[in-house]
C-alpha cells in the first residue's frame, strides 16, 4: 500500500490550517498559559521601582507566533504549494515513535531488571546503582536498547526484519561504546546517570 | 599591547600550545593536530550522503570537551577541530554531487547540474579538481574579509551602541533571520517565536520557574544541546529516514551508484575559470556576512550570474550550463564556500550565529567558557592582555591553517573519498540518531534530556514537512536569554522608559528596519514576487 508523504496538494489550504493553529496556540499562550503559569506580570513594581517582569519575554515570543499565523492566513492563502501533514507522515511517525519508545524503555530498565533476575535466581543482593560503572553491567541497557533502536529503524525503512540489520546495529553500538565509554572515565552511557 | 602584539599572541597560542609530539625537534601542538584531524573528518563527512558538517560537530563536541576539559586551554583545540570540520565538509560536499549525482545539501544540487554530466563524460577527476580549486579560492577570500571586517565591526558596535541599541539590534537580527530564511517571513516568524518560547520555559527571575507547569522536569528549562541537536540534527534524520521509507515503498529499492572517469586541470583552464570564481566569491561573501542567509541562496545567485556571463562569452558550439561545463561548477562551489568564512562575521563581531556551523562554535564556546563571541571580544586593551582577543586571533590563525591544508592536501584527500557513497543512507541515519542521542546523554546524564531531544526532533520533523525553516528556531533559542537580559538592563538604564526602543534614534531606526523587513518581505510574497 502506498502512503502519501509528499504534501503538495492544491486542494488543501495548508497555510490556512497552519495559520489558524498558530493563532489558537499563541492566543492560548498569551491568555491562559502565561497568566496562569508565570509569577510576575509584564511590568512589575519592585521596591517602588518599575522592572520588566517574567511575562514580557514569553508574551513577545507568543506575539511572533501570532503575527506569523496572521500573515499566513491573510497573505499566502492563494499559494499553490501549501504543505500539510498527510496520513503517510502520521503512519511513519507513529511507527518511528513506537520503535524509539520501546528502545528507550529497554535501555532504561534492562540493566536493573537483569540485576533483579540475577538476585532472584542466584540468591544474591546486587544493586544496579553500585554496578553502573562496572564493565559488562554498565553496557546492558545501552547495548540492548541501542541495538533495538538502530535495527528497528533500519527494519522500518527496509520494510522487513533481517539479521543483517541486527548485526549492523550491534556493530554500531559496540563502536559507540568504544568511542564514548572506553577511553573516558568520566562519561556515563545511557541510562547510567539516572539509575 | 598593540594590534600586532595581539595577532602574534594568537598565532603563538596555536603553534606553541600544549605539545602533542615533536618532529626533528620541532613540536607539533595539539591545536594544529586537531585542525588537521577536524579538516580530514570534515571532508569525509561532507563526502558521505546523509551526513553534514553540523552533524559531525554535534557528535564530536561532548567527546572533545571530555578530552580537553572545561578550561580556556581547551578552546583552541576544540574550536580548531570544529573549524576544520566546517571547512572540510564544505569541499567534501561536492564529491557525492559530482560523482554520483547525489547532492548532500540543497546548494550541492547546483553542483550536480554540471558536475555529474562531466563525470558521465569521463571527466570526474577534473570536475572534482575544479570544485576543489573554486571552493578553496572562495573560502580563502571570504576568510580574508572576515579577518578584516569582524574586528572593525565589533569596535564600531562597542563605540556607538548602548544597551537600548543593542537590544534593538538583536530584535532586528531576529526579524531579519525570520524574514529571509526559508523564503516565507510568516513561517520564519513562527519558527522564531517557538524558539523564543522554548528558551523562556523554566527560566526567568521569579522564584517560580516560569511556564514550567509545576513540573520538576520543566523547571530547569530545556538544555541548549537538546533543543539545538533535536531540531537541527534529529529532525533532519527523521525527515531523511521518511524519504527513504517512502522511496522503498514506491520503487522497492534504493538508488544505485555509477562509476567515474579521469582528467587534469590545466593552468590555462584555471585562468579561464578565475573570473567566475572571483565573481561568485564576492557574491557568497556579501551574502554570508548577513546573518541567517545560507549558502543555498549564494550558490543560486553565483550560478545564475555565472550562467549570464557564460552565455555572453561562449562560442556557438560550446556546451551550455547544465550540460557539464567547468564554469558551472566553479560558479556554484566558489559562491557556497565563500559563505562559510563570512558567516562568522556576525558571530564574532555581534555574537549572532548566522548558520548551523556557527551555532556549534557558539555552543562550544558556551560549554567550555572563557570566550563569549560578541563585540566585547575585540577590546584592544593596552595595559593588560585581553585573553578573549588572543583566542579570537587564534581562531583566525586556525582558519588560515585549515585553508592552507585545504590548498595542499585537501584536493588529494577529497578525490579519494568517492568510496563514502557506498555507505547506505538507510543504515547511516539510524546510527547517526543513536550517536546524537548518546552525545546528548553524556553531556546531560539524564534520560529526560533524550526525551526532550526527541520531542524537539519531532518538532524539527514537522517544521521540515511544513517547510518551516528550523534555523530561526535555533538562533532564537540561542539569543533569547540575551535579548531578555539586554532589554531588562536597557529598561533600567533608561530610567524605566517603556519606549526605550523608540526614543533613541539608532534603536528606533533598527526597530523600524525590523518591522519594515517583515512587512516588505511578506508583502512581496503576498504578491507572488
Amino acid at each position: 500500500m502506498s502512503w502519501d508523504i509528499n504534501p503538495v496538494r492544491n486542494n488543501i489550504n495548508g497555510d490556512l490550517i497552519l495559520g489558524l493553529c498558530c493563532l489558537i496556540f499563541a492566543t492560548l499562550v498569551l491568555f491562559v498559559w502565561i497568566p496562569l503559569d508565570v509569577e510576575s506580570g509584564v511590568i512589575e513594581k519592585v521596591r517602588r521601582r518599575l522592572e520588566i517582569g517574567d511575562s514580557l519575554a514569553p508574551s513577545v515570543a507568543a506575539l511572533f507566533v501570532f503575527v506569523g499565523g496572521f500573515i499566513l492566513i491573510t497573505q499566502k492563502r492563494e499559494a499553490s504549494d501549501q504543505r500539510v501533514l498527510l496520513s503517510g507522515n502520521y503512519k511513519y511517525l507513529s511507527i518511528l515513535i513506537t520503535v524509539l519508545a520501546i528502545s528507550l524503555i529497554l535501555m532504561r530498565y534492562a540493566g536493573p531488571l537483569t540485576i533483579a533476575l540475577v538476585n532472584l535466581t542466584q540468591n544474591e543482593s546486587l544493586e544496579y546503582r553500585l554496578l553502573r560503572d562496572t564493565v559488562a553491567w554498565k553496557y546492558i541497557g545501552f547495548f540492548l536498547g541501542g541495538s533495538l533502536m538502530v535495527s528497528g529503524m533500519i527494519s522500518q525503512i527496509e520494510g522487513k526484519l533481517s539479521w543483517r540489520s541486527l548485526s549492523i546495529a550491534v556493530l554500531a553500538v559496540i563502536a559507540m561504546i568504544l568511542i564514548f565509554d572506553v577511553p573516558f572515565e568520566d562519561l556515563l552511557l545511557p541510562p547510567n546517570g539516572d539509575v | 599591547m598593540g594590534t600586532f602584539d595581539y595577532i602574534w599572541m594568537g598565532v603563538l597560542a596555536v603553534f606553541q600550545g600544549p605539545e602533542l609530539f615533536s618532529v626533528f625537534g620541532y613540536s607539533v601542538s595539539i591545536t594544529l593536530a586537531m585542525i588537521l584531524f577536524g579538516f580530514l573528518t570534515g571532508i569525509m563527512v561532507g563526502a558521505t550522503p546523509g551526513l553534514t558538517g553540523p552533524v559531525a560537530m554535534a557528535i564530536a563536541l561532548p567527546i572533545l570537551i571530555s578530552v580537553f576539559g572545561y578550561t580556556t586551554a581547551a578552546l583552541l583545540p576544540v574550536m580548531g577541530f570544529l573549524i576544520g570540520v566546517m571547512k572540510g565538509a564544505t569541499v567534501g560536499g561536492a564529491v557525492p554531487a559530482i560523482l554520483f549525482n547525489t547532492p548532500g545539501t540543497p546548494d550541492a544540487y547546483l553542483t550536480t547540474l554540471d558536475g555529474h554530466p562531466m563525470t558521465k563524460n569521463g571527466q570526474a577527476k577534473k570536475a572534482l579538481r575544479i570544485a576543489h580549486f573554486s571552493s578553496v579560492s572562495g573560502d580563502t577570500f571570504s576568510d580574508i574579509v572576515l579577518f578584516v571586517c569582524a574586528p572593525f565591526l565589533a569596535i564600531l558596535v562597542e563605540a556607538y551602541l548602548d544597551l537600548p541599541e543593542k537590544t534593538a539590534l538583536l530584535i532586528l537580527s531576529l526579524s531579519f533571520i525570520a524574514a529571509v530564511i526559508g523564503g516565507s517571513p510568516a513561517k520564519g516568524l513562527i519558527s522564531t517565536g517557538l524558539g523564543l518560547l522554548a528558551v523562556y520555559i523554566g527560566t526567568g527571575e521569579d522564584f517560580y520557574p516560569r511556564l514550567s507547569l509545576g513540573t520538576e522536569q520543566l523547571s530547569r528549562g530545556f538544555p541548549i544541546t537538546t533543543a539545538v541537536l533535536g531540531v537541527l540534527i534529529i529532525g533532519a534524520v527523521f525527515k531523511g529516514m521518511e524519504e527513504l521509507w517512502q522511496n522503498k515503498r514506491e520503487s522497492g529499492e534504493f538508488n544505485t551508484i555509477e562509476d567515474s572517469g579521469d582528467q587534469r586541470l590545466s593552468f590555462h583552464e584555471i585562468k579561464r575559470l578565475f573570473p567566475y570564481i572571483a565573481r561568485s566569491s564576492v557574491i557568497g561573501t556579501a551574502i554570508g556576512a548577513l546573518p541567517g542567509i545560507g549558502s543555498t541562496l549564494a550558490a543560486t545567485l553565483g550560478y545564475t550570474v555565472g550562467r549570464r556571463r557564460y552565455q555572453k562569452t561562449k562560442s556557438e558550439d560550446s556546451l551550455d550550463f547544465g550540460q557539464g561545463v567547468p564554469e558551472g561548477i566553479a560558479s556554484t562551489e566558489a559562491a557556497n564556500s565563500s559563505v562559510s568564512g563570512a558567516n562568522l562575521i556576525p558571530v564574532l563581531s555581534l555574537g549572532i550565529p548566522g548558520n548551523a556551523a556557527a551555532v556549534f562554535l557558539i555552543l562550544a564556546a558556551e560549554s567550555i567558557g572563557g570566550f563569549n563571541p560578541g563585540p566585547a571580544v575585540f577590546k584592544f586593551t593596552q595595559d593588560e592582555v585581553n585573553p578573549e582577543l588572543v583566542i579570537a586571533f587564534g581562531l583566525f590563525c586556525a582558519m588560515f591553517i585549515a585553508n592552507l591544508l585545504n590548498w595542499t592536501i585537501g584536493g588529494l584527500f577529497m578525490r579519494s573519498m568517492g568510496v563514502m557513497i557506498k555507505i547506505p543512507k538507510h543504515v547511516l541515519l539510524p546510527v547517526v540518531l543513536l550517536l546524537t542521542l548518546t552525545a546528548i546523554y553524556v553531556q546531560e546524564t539524564r534520560m529526560e534530556a533524550l526525551l526532550f531531544a526527541l520531542g524537539f526532533g519531532v518538532l524539527g520533523y514537522f517544521m521540515r514537512v511544513l517547510e518551516i525553516s528550523p534555523l530561526p528556531f535555533v538562533i532564537a533559542f540561542i539569543l533569547g536569554e540575551r535579548l531578555e537580559q539586554s532589554a531588562r538592563q536597557a529598561f533600567a538604564a533608561t530610567g524605566n522608559d517603556p519606549f526605550f526602543l523608540f526614543t533613541n534614534p539608532i534603536a528606533a531606526i533598527f526597530m523600524i528596519m525590523a518591522l519594515g523587513i517583515i512587512f516588505y518581505t511578506s508583502r512581496r510574497q503576498g504578491q507572488g514576487i
